[in-house]
């Protein structure tokens, strides 16, 4: 029954080709998946793993009224966290240093205000809005929830092991794949629709013009779920995506008020003092000549006139300060205090 | 009916004399060759024989035999031609004993009785024993470099046949005309733009310190590189004449002047084996690429596609100056102190890895980096990346600084570190940093901030003193060095394994 359910609700073009339209075909990719998989031994392995197939009292609520429900959910964490308001942060892999830092403050600001982060666990935007979040909920701040396109038992990435680990331990790990599914490729796109399913509002943090994210964004409209986007430099491929959306429409988001705004949950008052010491003289010039974008020593000789002497001087003040973060040869600036 | 004429033959980047007696016995004709030779120098046979035949001198119907002592010593190459034809023509009576006293031989003979010059002359007749030294026209600008025999040029195997004999006067040959001077190196002011990577340039040739140059494809790097030459000092007398004898040894050309008193500039492509690289290889442990660029600059670019194991061979004589070239037959020490310049992408897309920019998955990024060891990378004093320049620098009217002015700064650099005693401050020891390099308050809270941050390493902390010595050097001052110096050499030092730009998260 459920399989049958499952079949009629693969809307994904890229699912219906792998695993075909029908229940039974669908059943025979499923053994396949299968197929050298010690089931027995996982489930013992994962006894903290809780199964909720649809229908079922434990099926978590967001889902069971969806388009496109999941037949089977496989979680672990607490399940409580789905109660309170959810509100997804996704974003590119590949993102900038500014990108990471808006999804680090809106995650942990986000959490800090009782809503529940959800996101992809991935490199780049996701696991920055995570960690924001994770900080956020030691201090009672509401625990995250990760939404993985693989078995809870294959960690992917494997960089964010640690990140993983937390996220099942303070809030919610969340995935459609059985236990030992490795990440394929198709299983990205039907993990996004689980995690636009699951939030109250989708904000993009930054995405190029095509990818994963506006996959997710594509989803939350056929679901009326808002969508929010944080503006970036109109030259940033980053923020290519991002700035389309809000050219059609998006809400942009400045900082995680505009966001409470949009779900209806006031935003709690709270001063931001950044404990940084001014940058002053040199410095001054440097940061404003660096801006928001990724630019080289060579550029800001350009820019600022300055030779290489005063200017590495004051580069290396302005990082040791943590106005500036370094990728290689890129100089970015930092925009909130380190947390 | 025997008769002993010296010559030389090859090892590494040395001469080693050989005696070649011929034997000349009544029995069944034949010509023997024993005394090690290798497959080049055993057909000397065949090219002596018909060579002294076109020059209608007698081929005796006789046993002949030819020893090349020291008969443990490895002989190669077809340099013993020469001295060999003259050994059998002494052995038959044909030229007097006397004649040949005091004589050295060296040259190849051709199947019509000319003589052919050999490579690696100016080591070879440096181990020629006696006053006069008898060789190819074609070498006798390189021989006289040595400067310890009378040299007499020969063309052809009759000449000296007759000239021995006392028929005719040794020959003379005209001297080449002198050769028009070699251009001079590229210049830096054709460089537009850039500043920080001209400024690389001029620090690691000031200091000797090795460079990395990290950019997209068409950024200028191998330019750069190309004119690193340029700003260096002209080697020393000692070091032209090591760098000349290399050179001949390896059988590369020498420049117009004879003598390599410009630092080299070798530039391998990165399919290079490790053989060709490090040397060795043939019998006579042909010096490599690397004792090639001694007293000068050993460019590789795209390091990261050159073999693993040829980087890694890199390591020893990067520290040592020398390579050690170990093989079953012989081992020795080749000369191998050069200024290791080396050029890569950040990643394949072309975008240098900026952040948000470029397309390159983790994986790619993640093969990319492993190509490099971490001890390799770890060598290299200055890492600077090299950005494609502006429309406007590259159409604008002014170019950057020639590389005279810069070379005068250099020199004037170089004679500071000289006064330390070492060569340059890459070579100074850590153990005399505090007193040559002490630090002002603000530089050493610098790299102390940098230290705790962890951007720098204890191995790191080393090298960037050293680099910013050479920026007080070249900026003239003394007393403790500033912050300014010291975020200078930070500045040039960025981490290439931090291409990695998600990995902020």
């Amino acid at each position: 029954m459920v399989v049958g359910r499952l079949g009629r609700v693969l809307g994904h073009p890229g699912l219906v080709q792998r695993m075909g339209p029908d229940p039974a075909s669908l059943a025979r990719a499923w053994k396949v998946a299968a197929v050298g998989t010690d089931v027995a031994a996982r489930w013992v392995a994962h006894a903290a793993v809780t199964v909720a197939a649809r229908g079922a009292a434990n099926y978590p609520e967001p889902l069971a009224t969806d388009l496109e429900p999941p037949a089977v959910v496989f979680q672990l964490g607490s399940t409580t966290v789905l109660d309170r308001p959810r509100v997804a942060v996704v974003g590119t892999r590949r993102c900038t240093r500014y990108g990471h830092d808006v999804a680090v403050e809106l995650g942990h600001d986000l959490a800090a205000a009782g809503v529940a982060v959800v996101s992809g666990l991935a490199l780049g935007i996701d696991g920055a809005a995570h960690r924001g979040a994770l900080e956020a909920g030691g201090g009672g701040g509401a625990p995250p929830v990760g939404v993985v396109a693989s078995g809870l038992d294959v960690v992917y990435p494997r960089r964010h092991r640690d990140l993983w680990q937390q996220v099942a331990a303070t809030g919610l790990l969340l995935s459609e794949c059985p236990l030992g599914s490795s990440p394929e490729g198709w299983r990205f796109p039907a993990r996004n629709r689980v995690i636009a399913a699951l939030a109250d509002a989708v904000v993009v943090v930054e995405s190029p013009g095509k990818g994963g994210s506006m996959y997710t964004v594509e989803q939350a409209l056929r679901r009326d779920v808002p969508v929010l986007a944080v503006p970036g430099p109109v030259r940033s491929p980053a923020s290519a995506g991002t700035n389309h959306l809000i050219s059609e429409g998006a809400v942009l988001v400045r900082d995680a008020t505009d966001v409470l705004i949009a779900i209806g949950v006031t935003p709690p008052r709270r001063p931001r003092t950044d404990p940084r010491p001014t940058a002053t003289g040199e410095a001054r010039t440097v940061l404003e000549a660096l801006g928001w974008e990724p630019a080289t020593l060579d550029q800001l000789i350009a820019r600022t006139g300055l030779a290489l002497g005063p200017l590495s001087v004051a580069v290396a003040g302005l990082e040791a300060d943590g106005w500036i973060s370094r990728s290689g040869p890129w100089l970015e600036r930092i925009s909130g205090p380190a947390r | 009916m025997l008769a002993i004429i010296p010559s030389a033959t090859l090892l590494g980047v040395d001469g080693r004399a050989v005696s070649v007696e011929v034997h000349i016995s009544n029995g069944l004709p034949g010509f023997t060759v024993v005394g090690l030779p290798d497959a080049s120098c055993r057909e000397a046979r065949d090219r002596v024989r018909a060579a002294l035949l076109s020059s209608s001198l007698p081929w005796p119907l006789k046993r002949i035999t030819v020893n090349l002592a020291p008969s443990g010593l490895r002989k190669v190459g077809s340099g013993l031609d020469l001295a060999i034809a003259v050994g059998v023509l002494v052995a038959l009576g044909e030229v007097p004993e006397e004649a040949v006293r005091g004589l050295a031989f060296l040259g190849e003979l051709g199947l019509d009785g000319s003589v052919h010059p050999v490579p690696g002359t100016v080591p070879l007749v440096d181990a020629l024993p006696g006053d006069v030294a008898v060789l190819p026209a074609a070498c006798a600008g390189e021989a006289r470099l040595v400067g310890r025999h009378l040299v007499r040029p020969i063309v052809r195997l009759s000449e000296v046949a007759f000239a021995l004999q006392g028929k005719a006067s040794w020959p003379i040959h005209p001297e080449p005309p002198p050769a028009p001077p070699a251009p001079p190196p590229p210049d830096l002011a054709d460089v537009r733009g850039q500043p920080v990577a001209r400024r690389a340039i001029e620090v690691a040739a000031a200091g000797g310190h090795h460079l990395l140059l990290v950019g997209p494809p068409g950024a200028g790097k191998t330019m750069l590189a190309q004119r690193l030459p340029g700003v260096l000092p002209r080697l020393e007398p000692a070091e032209a004449r090591l760098a000349t004898r290399i050179h001949s040894a390896a059988g590369v050309a020498l420049p117009p002047g004879g003598i390599v008193d410009r630092p080299p500039f070798r530039a391998p492509h990165h399919s290079s084996s490790m053989v060709s690289l490090i040397g060795g290889g043939t019998a006579s442990m042909r010096p490599g690429e690397l004792s090639l660029s001694t007293g000068g600059v050993l460019f590789l670019d795209e390091l990261g596609e050159f073999l693993p194991s040829a980087l890694d061979a890199l390591r020893q004589p990067l520290e040592e100056g020398s390579v050690r070239v170990a093989r079953a037959r012989a081992s020795l020490t080749l000369p191998a102190r050069f200024l290791l310049v080396a050029a890569m992408n950040p990643c394949p897309c072309g975008e240098a890895g900026r952040p948000g920019a470029c397309r390159c998955t983790e994986a790619h990024r993640a093969r990319y980096r492993r190509r490099l060891s971490g001890p390799l990378l770890d060598r290299f004093d200055l890492r600077v990346d090299v950005h494609r320049p502006d429309v406007d620098e590259l159409l604008g009217g002014t170019g950057g600084e020639p590389s005279a002015v810069v070379a005068a700064r250099v020199a004037a650099a170089r004679a500071r570190a000289v006064r330390r005693g070492v060569g340059c401050n890459a070579d100074l020891p850590p153990g005399r940093l505090d007193a040559e390099a002490p630090m002002s308050g603000g530089a050493r809270a610098m790299l102390e901030t940098s230290l705790r941050q962890g951007r720098l390493s204890a191995r790191g902390l080393a090298r960037v003193r050293r680099v910013a010595l050479t920026f007080a050097d070249l900026a003239g001052l003394d007393g403790p060095l500033r912050a300014e110096e010291v975020g200078q050499a930070l500045a040039l030092r960025f981490d290439p394994v931090g291409l990695d730009a998600a990995a902020v998260a």
